[in-house]
């Protein structure tokens, strides 16, 4: 290929569209009227470009890229133009085709990534037989296909015999995810569709993935549309983005110029509502209201009821492309007012809940007692046992491995990891709903395994489970779908407020209800759990373990079920009722933006696990700008930023694949990903190091000591072929 | 250490793990009919002799017969006549019928075919037709034929297989002379592999097998809902854009994963089957194994009523331990690799 990846840049807009789609609807016939989820779109996508399509849950992303494929599941029904211009011969009709002529359209010529790579394979076939008979669908050559396969395959870091020979199960996320990038590819088409192809991956997956896709897109020499919610996700490779808002696009332009001046009040407030690790936590500001529904959109402007800037003629008369410059037009009748408006920075007069307590860190003061204090916890799974296992050892899953960590009074602590750390595990353990296996968790100096056998009377067992609360990740699941809110809000009051009658019970729920912002509380009272949107459904759930005045709440992934432009709301809303019950938190996320945020706003501090063990702890600040163990680092650079240089450092991992848990290297856990390992680290475990020079600050890395040993053994990356680089 | 671990787990191999804990309820069940024989209030051998001396046998020659025909010796002490017990049956030593004077292995060997041949007929009916009508229902949800099948297979479903059998009795069998109304094989035809003999097998069988056909409304909606999963699967929406053939897609990815979890329960309806085989022979006055246990338990015939109760236990766990061995050949998530 031409272009290799280093000079690989963004390309200024050129005129030679691949695709081209005008006044493109797709609609839905429903009960409630028919609902139009893609409105009148226009769009132009380049050859050979990244072009990057933002939206939110429910915007129309989804439904324009089935639209590209003419793949609208039934019953939508897609109508308008979608013009494909091969570079010889006539432009096709998307939507006109037969059926012969979309078989040979699809994945020949517009091939597509689903967000489902966990459920994008059959699940009783071999992933080589997916290749083989797509290659058989389409009458091509099936050995110079596999060979072309196995190719791709190992281009994107994956032994090809390996993994063509296994059932999807026996994949992880991030090789399935990739297997189907592969057999996307199979076929050599020209347009390559992701509909969110990285959203359920774990960070350092994502990003490695997105690099990856820069690399094919050159190498495979394709046009690619990338779909995503995350809009610092695509920031990095995305040539142009386009902006969707309420099934119609508010705006698109190139990528420098949507980052740094965006002209449509929506995507302002986005940029600013989303949670990310250099920005100051001030400027970050949820975007009020939520998005229409799809039968019933908002007359004239479809953003007006959530726009500061909505005046009458916002109201009535939806508002045309307006062109910011010939590459960027916006729909936004008042685009040059937004830009002086809606400022990106400096908003320093936003009245934050919290900002007063963010000044002091909990964490300095040690001589305090904990909360919850954790104390060389172990975790160890065995894999089931029956009867007649008796005689055999069993293999041993170290979930968590050694841990101690201590939490103080309104003191937070949020625990960042890849998937299948142990993170939850530790959360769980530190509120006493999983045993530890070895270790001890003490709650205000007693043992809490040692109070619920009757060892310690010294407190309640009962006591302490109501000290203890936990908020699951999935609010959806974790209310009772039969039971009204006013009930499941009761039930704690009842049990652990004798002396209050049923009309104080419900005063009280009113009142928190309405102090949470659901209002009328009248109104949501009396709803069922299906009745409620996902953030109210978080905020139920968040009101249940609040009621139970509990000294400590453990938050599994609170945020990562909700819409990005509600996470910081509700992220703000957990920290101002944490000021009013006065309760600590212990926060799960695998997200660093969102633990930076909360717990820089709360004064904090983050902690790193890898593979069951805490590797690195301390306040934002430090983790983020003075990051001490390798694996710290990497989590930071795998982190999107919304910046508009480009992140072009090499990427600070070994390999992109977590190694089996229930097989954990020796010595330091995290020696086969390092980039520093050296000798010792394949044979010895660090202990925990204080980072020198600050308070709060330790990781376990012997590169943290100057005098270590380390510094004298062998590395150990230069021997192993490096098996993955940016 | 590691290593070790794995060697020992090779040893004990989960197939063999399986294998055990099937040999374990064997056992089970042969100590339970023992301790059931032994321990049941009002004394079997006293019951025995006093019917057959009202035969007019004399008690102690009564006595005789008995501990000849029964494998357990009532007056030997516990353990050794349990081991006794066990080495006869072990052994394919069942004992005697005391009403058909007979070795009760004989009296199984005879019927239990005839059994089997009509259940599997049943099951494999069923089971196939269940799936073809139930994935043309998923096929065209909510169509006129889904609305009617699934009615269909609800009422039919709820009512009991013996009620459908005595109505097909009824109308086929009296009043349109379609089918024979009883027996298992034709009259005055020599028995052997002759056209006319094997036709006559399989007419005589109809009737039982249609009225079992039953099951199969049950298994259409089962499969119904399994098609109408998988039909919503992203990696169907994949395969349709990835341009495979409706052929492949209809066998190789939507019956294929809706037929998985149908598979346990195929295995797991023998035994429920073989249950219904007593009343269902009884109605067709069909001579296989279950009407040779309704006869024995009105005789209290124990011998063969215990060696009828092993045998279809021993079918059963048979048919469950096949499910679990090859589950693994169908659903290669199912497959364990250690």
């Amino acid at each position: 290929m031409t272009v290799s990846e280093s000079d690989h840049q963004r390309r200024p807009a050129h005129h030679d569209p691949i695709l081209q789609i005008r006044n493109t609807s797709v609609t839905f016939d429903m009960d409630r009227g028919e609902s139009r989820v893609l409105d009148d779109v226009e769009l132009d996508i380049q050859r050979n470009e990244i072009l990057g399509i933002v939206g939110e849950s429910g915007s129309g992303k989804s439904m324009l890229a089935s639209a590209l494929l003419d793949a609208v599941v039934d019953p939508g029904v897609a109508y308008g133009d979608i013009t494909y211009r091969p570079t010889d011969g006539e432009p096709v009709d998307v939507l006109d085709l037969d059926k012969q002529g979309l078989k040979e359209l699809r994945w020949e010529t517009i091939s597509m990534v689903f967000q489902g790579a966990m459920s994008s394979f059959n699940p009783v076939r071999k992933i080589r037989t997916h290749f083989v008979e797509t290659l058989d669908a389409h009458d091509y050559d099936i050995d110079e296909g596999m060979e072309r396969a196995e190719g791709i395959l190992e281009d994107l870091y994956l032994e090809p015999d390996r993994v063509l020979d296994s059932y999807p199960h026996e994949l992880s996320g991030g090789m399935k995810q990739r297997a189907l990038i592969a057999l996307s590819l199979v076929l050599e088409p020209e347009v390559l569709v992701m509909d969110e192809p990285t959203a359920a991956l774990d960070l350092l997956m994502q990003r490695s993935i997105i690099s990856l896709i820069r690399e094919i897109k050159a190498e495979y020499d394709l046009t690619i549309v990338f779909i995503t919610h995350d809009l610092p996700l695509v920031a990095d490779i995305a040539d142009r983005i386009g902006v969707l808002y309420a099934f119609e696009f508010v705006e698109l332009g190139p990528t420098d110029e949507i980052l740094e001046d965006a002209a449509h009040p929506y995507t302002r407030l986005l940029l600013k509502s989303t949670p990310n690790l250099e920005a100051p936590i001030e400027t970050m500001q949820p975007v009020e209201g939520s998005a229409p529904d799809p039968v019933n959109v908002p007359s004239g402007c479809s953003f007006h009821p959530r726009c500061p800037l909505a005046d009458d003629q916002c109201r009535h008369e939806d508002p045309r492309a307006y062109e910011v410059n010939a590459n960027h037009p916006v729909h936004c009748h008042h685009w040059s007012t937004a830009r002086e408006e809606i400022s990106m920075t400096d908003d320093y007069d936003v009245s934050s809940v919290l900002q007063s307590t963010a000044v002091d860190t909990r964490a300095q003061s040690e001589e305090i007692d904990p909360v919850v204090s954790l104390e060389d916890v172990e975790v160890h799974f065995e894999t089931e046992q029956s009867f007649f296992d008796m005689f055999s050892d069993s293999d041993v899953v170290e979930a968590v491995n050694g841990v101690s960590v201590d939490i103080y009074e309104k003191d937070v602590v949020v625990l960042v990891g890849e998937s299948g750390c142990g993170k939850t595990t530790l959360g769980k353990t530190a509120v006493g709903l999983q045993e530890p296996t070895g270790g001890s968790v003490q709650f205000r100096g007693h043992d809490i395994w040692d109070v619920q056998t009757g060892t310690d009377t010294g407190i309640e067992w009962g006591e302490i489970r109501r000290s203890l609360q936990i908020v699951h990740q999935d609010p959806g699941s974790a209310l009772n779908p039969h039971r009204r809110v006013k009930t499941s809000l009761e039930a704690p009051l009842k049990r652990w407020n004798k002396d209050l009658d049923g009309n104080d019970r419900t005063q009280r729920v009113l009142s928190l209800l309405e102090h949470v912002g659901m209002t009328p509380p009248n109104d949501y009272i009396e709803r069922y759990p299906h009745q409620l949107s996902g953030g109210e459904q978080q905020r139920v759930a968040l009101i249940r373990a609040m009621l139970m005045n509990p000294d400590l709440i453990m938050a599994d992934e609170p945020v990562s079920a909700l819409d990005v432009s509600l996470r910081v709301e509700m992220m703000d809303l957990m920290i101002q009722l944490q000021d009013t019950f006065d309760t600590s938190y212990l926060f799960v996320s695998h997200d660093l933006s969102n633990a930076r945020y909360i717990a820089e706003k709360t004064g904090g501090r983050i902690g790193v696990v890898y593979l069951g063990q805490l590797v690195e702890i301390g306040t934002p600040e430090q983790i983020i700008h003075n990051p001490q163990h390798p694996y710290t680092k990497a989590l930071c650079w795998a982190t999107p930023e919304l910046g508009v240089e480009k992140n072009t450092e090499e990427a600070p991992i070994r390999t992109i694949d977590i190694p089996d848990p229930t097989d954990p290297p020796s010595g330091c856990r995290y020696h086969t990903r390092c980039p520093n390992a050296r000798e010792i680290c394949r044979t010895q475990s660090p202990e925990s190091f204080d980072v020198p020079d600050e308070t709060a600050h330790d990781a376990a890395c012997f590169r943290v000591d100057d005098d270590h040993d380390y510094w004298t053994s062998k590395s150990i990356t230069r021997a192993e072929e490096t098996v993955f680089d940016d | 250490m590691i290593q070790n671990k794995h060697t020992f787990m090779l040893t004990l191999d989960w197939r063999i793990r399986r294998i055990g804990q099937a040999l374990f309820t064997v056992w089970a069940v042969l100590t339970l009919s023992f301790v059931m024989v032994r321990m049941m209030p009002g004394n079997i051998m006293g019951a025995l002799v006093t019917r057959m001396s009202r035969q007019g046998i004399n008690p102690a020659r009564a006595r005789e017969l008995i501990e000849l025909r029964l494998t357990i010796d009532p007056d030997q002490p516990i353990p050794a006549a349990y081991v006794d017990y066990l080495t006869n049956t072990l052994q394919g030593n069942l004992g005697q019928s005391i009403y058909f004077t007979r070795p009760v292995t004989e009296i199984i060997a005879e019927t239990l075919p005839w059994t089997l041949f009509v259940l599997s007929w049943a099951i494999f009916i069923s089971f196939f037709l269940g799936i073809a009508i139930g994935a043309l229902m998923a096929y065209w949800e909510g169509g006129k034929l889904d609305v009617g099948l699934t009615s269909y297979a609800v009422v039919i479903g709820s009512v009991p297989f013996y009620v459908l059998a005595l109505l097909l009795l009824i109308f086929l069998a009296y009043r349109w002379n379609l089918f024979p109304s009883n027996g298992r094989q034709p009259t005055g035809i020599d028995p052997g592999f002759t056209v006319a003999y094997v036709s006559g097998i399989v007419y005589h069988a109809a009737l039982p097998i249609l009225s079992m056909l039953v099951a199969s409304g049950m298994a259409s909606l089962g499969m119904r809902g399994n098609s109408i999963r998988v039909l919503g699967e992203d990696y169907l929406r994949v395969a349709r854009l990835r341009g495979l053939s409706d052929l492949t897609i209809s066998t190789q990815y939507v019956a294929r994963n809706a037929v998985l979890p149908m598979y346990t329960s195929l295995l797991i309806r023998i035994g429920a089957m073989f249950g219904g085989s007593v009343v269902l022979e009884q109605v067709f006055q069909y001579r296989g194994i279950g009407l040779v246990l309704l006869e024995a338990t009105h005789q209290r015939d124990y011998p063969l009523m215990m060696g009828g109760f092993m045998v279809i236990t021993v079918a059963v766990v048979i048919a469950l331990l096949v499910a679990d061995l090859t589950y693994g050949y169908v659903d290669p998530r199912a497959r364990r690799t250690q």
